[in-house]
């Protein structure tokens, strides 16, 4: 499975566009990751005398209307996005996984009833699922989380739902079967596994859609909540400062484009990896 | 033969189109952007709102109007005296006044009228009017149950608009959001709650006040009022012709608005007052040490230069300064000093963390920070939270939709706040401390027996102006020594409008939009 998933990895970097991906994805983690060793300033302190700063050797890329470092405040927004967009998707595959599993598996009233709570959820917008969601749990990180979560939901649900229901046929399946191997253990040991790729880059497209939805919400001021800094709320209070400092909507809206515009082709480069696999090994 | 009569017909469908499209072509009409706090009204009914906004002024006209520098004109009313004893007031009316649906304004209008405020929010206007006497058709005598200083104000609030009584009563509920009848220069023709609102000109009008050189009809047809939360949103509108004059802007814009040729500025001293507010029934603000470090905590000085531009002024008190009864002694006053803050923390057991988060029993000093999603909210209030935490609070913001937030203050959860008011009169301290509307308005949910007595004494126990100043000059001194809040800053009063498109009298003697509407014209 490591040595697959390796090669998968090699394979989607060998094109030059996979390999810038793969870098900036690096370098907002990193800056994600180590944001307190890599900056003097704290993200939360203001200095209203120091506001609009433009760009010099002390603020690189000035400072906002609270005379913060937007450039310190840019690092930790990506934490925030990053974070809860991962831990949101991570949530959504977890549990889509389950429950599609349940579905695809048992079929009849399982499958039935699963099937109908997830197209009734697929039938909203993500983001009006997750405005939804947000106005119920109450804005701030945990309920960004949780909506994201929720609202993505159906998409891996029916992923996985359809995966095993396609594997459950299987001659490896009947085999496990008719050797007395429970239904827990057949979907632990042999279905879940054999879904996980798919799924998998499916999430990682995922997350580029979660980091737009958080963006969004944090722009209509229902993610994280001041001080904390999300690159969503960051162009949110730079919407008044649009003509006088367009550097505070700018750089975070770079920041959402460009990881997203990452994680997209570096997700590309994956499905496209594992095609030449599978057309090789068909070969 | 085919092609001249296809020439002729295509001929004659262009021509019958231009003329369908000539007076709609020619009709004047201007857009609106209505201020933030005025968007989410949900009826045009200002009898039994607690909200009104910028278009009802024009709908409906009022006894009396009060001009920018606070003087009384003449309106539905011409002329009014006083009995020496200030127990009745005869008011004499303008003759030939209608209503949008032809009914006439008269004494009896007012006879029925005044009683349906009974059991509204705003009873407390008309409460001291003991009944209300026909003397003959265009003269109106109100016998007081007490003197009312206040009088003329009120009858010059927006709350007061004179709304056609029939058809309040016929329509019930629904007055006000499926039909509004007054006697003002434009008439309703369609209302979405929290989208926009369209009047159409009132061409019967002739009544304007001597606030304006043009006594009616308006000059301009169709009115629509677009409801614009987001103050970067309405700006850009304005800039890129999607309303014509926002009816109030940002200091944010200052500088773009004096930097483009094509937009003006208009600028009248501010009714409007924000500040701190803190729910005095919930820890840990039921300690009023805690309550006077917090109101102490906030640079109102930094505020003002530094968010606002140095535009507007610092407030003190919980009046805007150009009230007499925001004249308190100076020790009532609240001003900046963390100094204090720390020391009255101290003395309450709160102590200084490592974090600087001050702790008591182990609990740290952490409170909720409600404010509204609009940016300008939510600047002030991270400003806030920055100088609370300065001295020991851990404040963490909420914001709520600024339509949602009045009902969310009514479950009486939230522990503080930072809002902001538009009132022009000192009865706003009994409208947001009053101990009878806990939750909304008063969100502080301040309810104390000696500030009850002093506002029942400034409301209802004046039996001339100068008492009424005293009396409330004490009312707010008590209010001021409680704490329950804190004076942050006092805007001006700044509305910005595309030059290209309108046309106003007189750019620097701007009178009140009710009024300005009649002088104001578009361009050809």
């Amino acid at each position: 499975m490591i040595d697959r998933s390796l090669s998968v990895l090699k394979v989607a970097l060998g094109s030059f566009k996979g390999r810038v991906a793969a870098a900036w994805l690096l370098v907002v983690i990193v800056a994600a990751v180590f944001a307190p060793l890599l900056t003097p300033y704290a993200y939360d302190l203001q200095t209203l005398s120091q506001a609009f700063q433009p760009p010099s050797a002390s603020h690189w890329l000035g400072t906002d209307e609270f005379g913060r470092d937007l450039m310190t405040r840019l690092m930790y927004g990506a934490r925030t996005s990053l974070s809860v967009s991962v831990v949101a998707i991570g949530l959504s595959v977890s549990l889509g996984l389950v429950f599609g599993a349940i579905a695809g598996y048992f079929g009849g009233r399982v499958d039935r009833a699963i099937t109908v709570v997830v197209d009734l959820t697929w039938s909203f917008p993500e983001i009006l699922l997750a405005l939804i969601l947000v106005a119920i749990i109450g804005p701030g990180v945990t309920g960004t989380l949780l909506a994201i979560g929720v609202a993505y939901l159906a998409q891996f649900t029916r992923l996985a739902r359809g995966q095993i229901m396609s594997l459950r046929s299987e001659t490896f399946v009947e085999a496990a079967r008719s050797l007395g191997a429970s239904d827990s253990f057949i979907l632990a040991h042999h279905l879940i596994p054999n879904t996980l790729a798919p799924v998998l880059v499916t999430a990682m497209l995922a997350t580029g859609d979660a980091i737009i939805l958080e963006a969004t919400l944090g722009f209509f001021g229902l993610g994280a909540q001041p001080p904390t800094p999300s690159w969503g709320g960051m162009m949110s209070s730079g919407t008044a400062q649009l003509f006088r400092a367009p550097g505070i909507i700018l750089f975070p809206g770079l920041a959402v484009a460009l990881t997203v515009i990452a994680i997209n082709i570096f997700g590309d480069a994956l499905v496209a990896a594992m095609d030449v696999r599978s057309r090789e090994r068909k070969a | 033969m085919f092609k001249g009569c296809k020439s002729a017909l295509m001929a004659s469908a262009i021509g019958v189109s231009f003329l369908m499209t000539l007076p709609s072509a020619m009709a004047k009409e201007a857009i609106f952007a209505l201020p933030a706090p005025e968007v989410g009204v949900p009826a045009y009914n200002p009898i039994t709102g607690v909200n009104t906004n910028s278009a009802n002024g024009l709908i409906y006209d009022k006894l009396i109007e009060r001009a920018v520098d606070q003087t009384y004109h003449g309106h539905l009313a011409e002329s009014w005296e006083e009995a020496p004893d200030g127990m009745s007031w005869t008011f004499h009316l303008r003759k030939g006044v209608k209503f949008h649906n032809g009914d006439a304004f008269n004494a009896q209008t007012i006879k029925d009228w005044i009683p349906l405020y009974k059991g509204t929010e705003s009873e407390y206007m008309v409460a001291s009017i003991a009944s209300v006497e026909v003397v003959d058709d265009y003269t109106v005598k109100f016998v007081m149950k007490t003197p009312d200083p206040n009088l003329l104000y009120n009858f010059s609030s927006s709350f007061l608009s004179v709304v056609d009584p029939k058809v309040f009563k016929e329509l019930g509920a629904d007055y006000g959001v499926t039909e509004a009848v007054g006697t003002g220069p434009y008439k309703l023709e369609s209302f979405t709650v929290g989208q926009e609102t369209v009047l159409t000109r009132n061409d019967d009008y002739t009544w304007g006040t001597d606030l304006s050189a043009n006594r009616g009809p308006a000059k301009i047809d169709k009115l629509t009022f677009r409801e614009i939360p987001e103050d970067s949103t309405a700006f850009l509108e304005l800039k890129t012709g999607g309303v014509d004059m926002l009816l109030s802007v940002s200091t944010d814009y200052l500088p773009e608005i004096k930097a483009q040729a094509d937009l003006g500025l208009i600028s009248r001293p501010g009714t409007d007052l924000s500040y701190f507010v803190m729910n005095v029934t919930k820890e840990p603000f039921t300690d009023i040490r805690v309550r006077e470090a917090a109101a102490k905590a906030i640079n109102q000085a930094e505020i003002l230069s530094s968010i606002y531009g140095g535009v507007g002024s610092t407030a003190d008190t919980f009046l805007i300064s150009s009230l007499p009864e925001s004249k308190v002694k100076p020790e009532y006053k609240i001003a900046y000093d963390p100094e204090k803050a720390g020391k009255l923390l101290d003395e309450a057991g709160w102590v200084k963390g490592a974090d600087g988060i001050r702790v008591k029993d182990g609990k740290p000093l952490a409170i909720a920070l409600w404010t509204q999603s609009d940016s300008a909210f939510r600047r002030l209030t991270e400003v806030v939270q920055a100088e609370l935490k300065a001295v020991g609070f851990d404040a963490t913001i909420t914001t709520f939709d600024s339509s949602m937030i009045r009902d969310e203050y009514k479950k009486d959860v939230h522990q503080a706040a930072v809002r902001s008011y538009e009132w022009d009169n000192a009865d706003i301290i009994d409208w947001f401390f009053g101990g009878d509307r806990l939750g909304y308005p008063n969100i502080s949910m301040f309810n104390d027996p000696k500030a009850e007595a002093l506002r029942a004494k400034a409301m209802t126990g004046s039996k001339n102006s100068e008492e009424r100043t005293a009396n409330f000059l004490a009312y707010h001194e008590y209010v001021l020594s409680q704490f329950p809040f804190s004076p942050i800053y006092q805007p001006l009063d700044l509305s910005a409008y595309n030059k290209t498109k309108l046309v106003l009298p007189d750019e620097k003697a701007v009178p009140y939009f009710s009024s300005l509407i009649l002088d104001l014209d578009t361009k050809e």
